[in-house]
């Protein structure tokens, strides 16, 4: 085998020595803090928790059957959640901007970053509680299984949310006080995961609680 | 049997880097060290003794119960205490007692397994046994108060719902269980990282000890099977404190959900117990047959199917609820194909006892018991197969001596055989061998004296949880026999604890291998000093303490890069071949665990009681102390890596 | 065995035993949970289809996506199984023993996963999926 692929055959090439028994020996993942591993197993458990949540979501609502929601409530709102994902899906970048800055040495741009993220995610949250007074004159979590379902998941992932700015507000804390730099941001990083996380289980719930009871 | 000592072995750099070592890693003998320990030996001893005083509390329930159904119609127990007893029976066996101990096992032996000096997140480790203590304490705190959980261990609503069972019992439940499961998530998300990042160099996968296998992939069926249990406890708390309407039929809810979302966890659960019990016996059989364990790519291989496989059982628990035979279909396929890896497992021990020169000492008796009593577990298990034989006998006492066959034999066996196995390195003393002969006998006659007649009652239709029955039913005599049983087995566990007791003021010292074992807490001082290793070894194969390179490695001469003394440090390699990575700094005794888990305890306590403005507070104490714990250490800009 | 490797090609070699270990069961997992899912709330429902498409036919699906899955998986821990070969005295003997057991382990999880989807599809046949 030739040892050195010419930019053409450079795919084919790869692929074979892939497949071989070099590439199938590479250790991946491989090189990870504790921290890293630390925070993704948690954000593992906690999306099992989530996943569990929808799954009885769905569950409960196909064993009720037709119509849902029930007992005359009407199909969720679309606009207000709607600015809610366009406030908080975007609310990551500023995040990974800020873990960008750090790895370059700006502390600046990290702390910039980080009230991003703190600003958009208390917006998320004040329309949240916009968005419950109204239904709240509509039903609440007494009124039947769709509302217990609507406030449990809604509520959950809020203080989900509420976690994750607090979490941003302590890094923002240690990023004025120093201690962060190109070499020293494994919290800075493992942070951003966690509000990945928190957007990417809106998301779902965007899905699963406001577009899904629409199909 | 060969009994080498670490100066034979000639483990041990200068006294300079032996002096500083001491330094760096021992605390100081003082209460607020006691307190603020983060040695995972100590932090195991605790989880160990801690786990046996609740088995004692939960025994003390059996036997209460087994007095009052010896004969028929008897007056010991009113109902209402009958229900609290064996409910907290069986919850404080399942969450307070095995998987506890068994961590508590996992806790003292994987860092010393895999060549290291502690857990990889030590504070946390702390942290997670105050809040196994406190979530234990306010469980049992109930019974005393009449508040016991009465719903059985896994508590179906609708009788568990605020209608049919007012009170605080099913809120303790709800409440303890959600509280102690913030502790085994904490444990299951250390051990992981813990065998992924600080095994010795060299210690690639295909070298890593079975019984680390087997707690790596129980905390992985704890972080998927976990969560589903406290979303099911969440959800059944709110519905009886706030009126949510989960399982509320008339409003649109379903009681079946309880059930799906209880035994998707709750099957994983069976092997989340036993697992690490298996473990045990693969590390004591093979010592004991004076041989590698026959088959070891075959064992992983069944450690890692049964975790995976055992989430695509549950429905089996629900074969008597009426869903579609298709849906059963399905399951029934997993159910079947999950019984190959077992045996497997099986087969590997027969083939390692068949192959080898066994040495009956006292742990070994008791993995004899274990293969014993499990596998006849295994055959009435095998019979629930069979859908209408499981219609039959659900909720007959023959499902009790099932269960019992399985977690007796498949977790107390294993674990009175660690205790024994490991009792010389935990606390450097041996045990009378005389007295743990008597011990085993009398808690294996005892075992099956108890549990082998509630087949018999089981197949007669005596059903399960009733707190007496008519006499006349054919029943009677098996029920004296039964608790007869019950005594004897309460004497045998008995004379264990006389054992230990015994071991500790008057046993001779105990050398550092009394076994001669093959894995590396064999190849460190009886008990471990607090840095566990003074040279971390170079690991070169599955056996390292039978390997003369490892052993060289630990000698003089040793690089620099595995003695790291100057500070408390470790080394991290990398996730699957074991390379080196760097050295990293230890955190030092702290308070901080303590009180983050006295706050979840008074969190708790608030909810339980609705004094919901404490709860508030005492939460928002916890994250004060999380932010201070987790406080990045000041460092110079240079330091961090700033250069302005 | 001095080949180099790309950062690329070792990336794709890294996944591919990845998936060559865990490929079946994941397939399991979703055949599981997408036939049991479809066949319990559909006939909980009442009707013998899923907006229109025939319901055995949804199973079938659910059996046969997953079970050309594992078949994949099995392949690649075959082939995995079969390239690396541990070779004492070699300098990165510890890897290689390493990545032998990982595709030992993945080549039996894919054929027991690949047995339960078959047990599966067999219930499929035999069973009308709504009878209880």
């Amino acid at each position: 085998m030739s040892g050195r692929p010419d930019r053409l055959g450079t795919t084919a090439g790869d692929l074979r020595t892939a497949t071989g028994p070099v590439g199938l020996v590479t250790e991946e993942p491989v090189g990870r803090s504790t921290a890293w591993w630390g925070m993704t197993l948690f954000i593992t458990t906690e999306g099992t928790l989530f996943a569990a949540l929808f799954g009885s979501y769905f569950y409960l609502r196909f064993q009720h059957g037709a119509p849902w929601p029930p007992d005359g409530i009407a199909e969720p709102e679309l606009l207000l959640p709607l600015i809610m994902t366009a406030v908080l899906v975007p609310s990551s970048l500023p995040v990974l901007w800020a873990e960008a800055g750090i790895r370059r040495g700006r502390r600046w741009q990290l702390r910039a970053g980080l009230l991003g993220t703190l600003v958009m995610g208390g917006t998320f949250l004040g329309l949240q509680g916009i968005e419950y007074s109204e239904i709240l004159r509509e039903y609440t979590f007494t009124t039947n299984v769709y509302g217990s379902l609507f406030y449990a998941i809604t509520t959950f992932h809020g203080a989900h949310v509420t976690v994750g700015l607090l979490m941003v507000c302590w890094l923002l804390a240690a990023s004025l006080h120093g201690s962060f730099g190109t070499r020293r941001h494994e919290r800075v990083r493992v942070v951003g995961y966690y509000w990945h996380f928190v957007d990417a289980v809106w998301v779902a719930i965007l899905f699963t609680v406001y577009l899904s009871p629409r199909l | 049997m060969s009994s080498s000592t670490a100066a034979e072995r000639g483990t041990g750099p200068d006294p300079a880097a032996m002096a500083a070592l001491d330094s760096h890693w021992a605390a100081a003998p003082t209460l607020r060290n006691w307190f603020a320990t983060v040695d995972h030996k100590r932090i195991g001893r605790r989880y160990l003794v801690t786990a046996a005083l609740f088995f004692g509390f939960a025994g003390a329930s059996a036997l209460a119960m087994r007095t009052q159904l010896a004969g028929p119609e008897a007056g010991v127990l009113s109902a209402r205490e009958y229900n609290q007893l064996f409910t907290m029976h069986g919850t404080a066996m399942i969450f307070l007692f095995s998987t506890p101990m068994l961590f508590g096992f996992g806790n003292f032996l994987v860092p010393l397994m895999i060549g290291t000096r502690d857990m990889a997140f030590p504070r946390l480790n702390a942290f997670g046994y105050w809040v196994f203590l406190f979530a234990g304490l306010f469980m049992w705190a109930s019974v005393p108060a009449g508040a016991a959980p009465n719903g059985g261990w896994f508590a179906y609503v609708p009788l568990t719902d605020e209608r049919h069972t007012p009170g605080l019992h099913l809120d303790v439940y709800t409440l303890g269980l959600l509280f102690l499961g913030i502790s085994t998530t904490a444990g299951a998300i250390n051990f992981i990282v813990t065998a992924l990042k600080l095994r010795a160099p060299g210690m690639s996968l295909n070298r890593v000890p079975i019984f680390v296998w087997a707690i790596v992939a129980t905390a992985f069926m704890v972080l998927f099977a976990l969560p589903v249990l406290n979303l099911d406890n969440a959800l059944l708390f709110l519905d009886r404190r706030f009126d949510t309407r989960f399982f509320e039929p008339e409003r649109g809810g379903n009681v079946l959900l309880w059930q799906h979302l209880f035994w998707i966890f709750g099957h994983p659960d069976v092997y989340i117990i036993v697992m690490p019990a298996l473990g045990i016996v693969s590390a004591v059989l093979p010592v004991f047959c004076r041989r590698g364990i026959v088959g070891y790519p075959l064992v992983v291989f069944s450690i890692v199917a049964i975790a995976i496989i055992s989430f695509g059982v549950w429905v089996h628990h629900m074969f008597a609820t009426g869903l579609p035979q298709l849906s059963y279909g399905f399951f029934s396929a997993a159910s079947t194909v999950i019984t190959i890896p077992s045996g497997l497992q099986i087969f590997a021990w027969l083939a390692t006892m068949l192959f080898g020169r066994i040495v009956l000492s006292v742990p070994f008796l008791f993995v004899v018991g274990f293969l014993v009593t499990f596998v006849i577990g295994g055959f009435t298990g095998v019979m629930f197969a069979l859908t209408a034989f499981d219609q039959q006998t659900t909720d007959t006492y023959f499902v009790v001596a099932h269960f019992h066959y399985v977690l007796f034999g498949g977790a107390v066996f294993p674990i009175l055989a660690g205790i024994y196995y490991w009792l010389p390195k935990i606390t450097g003393r041996m045990f009378d061998a005389r007295l743990g002969r008597w011990a085993f006998w009398l808690v294996f006659l005892g075992m099956n004296l108890t549990f082998f007649p509630m087949h018999v009652s089981g197949l007669l239709g005596m059903p399960r949880r009733v707190y007496t029955y008519s006499g006349g039913l054919g029943w009677d005599a098996l029920n004296v026999l039964a608790t007869v049983g019950a005594y004897v087995l309460a004497v045998g566990l008995l004379l264990v604890a006389i054992g230990v007791v015994h071991a500790l003021r008057r046993g001779d010292p105990a050398p550092d291998d009394p076994w001669g074992g093959d894995s590396l807490e064999w190849a460190t001082s009886s008990p471990p000093k607090p840095y566990n290793f003074a040279v971390i070894p170079r690991v070169r194969s599955l056996h390292p303490v039978w390997d003369p390179a490892t052993a060289e490695s630990t000698g003089p001469g040793a690089d620099e890069d595995r003695i790291l003394a100057e500070g408390r440090r470790t080394l991290f390699t990398s996730e699957f071949d074991g390379r080196p990575e760097r050295a990293v700094e230890m955190p030092e005794e702290t308070l901080k665990p303590l009180v983050a888990a006295v706050g979840l305890l008074v969190l708790f306590l608030g909810l339980l009681f609705a004094w919901y403005w404490i709860a508030a507070g005492s939460g928002a104490l916890v994250a004060g102390t999380l932010a201070t714990w987790l406080w990045p250490p000041h460092r110079a800009p240079e330091e961090a890596g700033m250069t302005t | 065995m001095s080949e180099r490797l790309s950062p690329r090609a070792a990336l794709v070699g890294g996944l591919l035993l990845w998936f060559a270990v865990l490929g079946g069961v994941s397939a399991w997992a979703v055949h599981a949970l997408a036939a049991w899912s479809i066949d319990e709330l559909a006939c909980e429902a009442g009707h013998d289809n899923l907006a229109g498409f025939p319901l055995t036919g949804a199973i079938a699906l659910a059996v046969l996506l997953p079970a050309a899955g594992a078949a994949a998986a099995l392949a690649a821990s075959v082939l995995a199984w079969r390239r690396v070969r541990p070779n004492h005295g070699d300098g990165d003997e510890r890897s290689t023993g390493r990545a032998h057991l990982l595709a030992f382990v993945g080549l039996w999880l894919n054929t027991l996963a690949l047995a339960m989807i078959a047990l599966g599809g067999v219930a499929a046949l035999v069973l009308p999926p709504c009878q209880r």
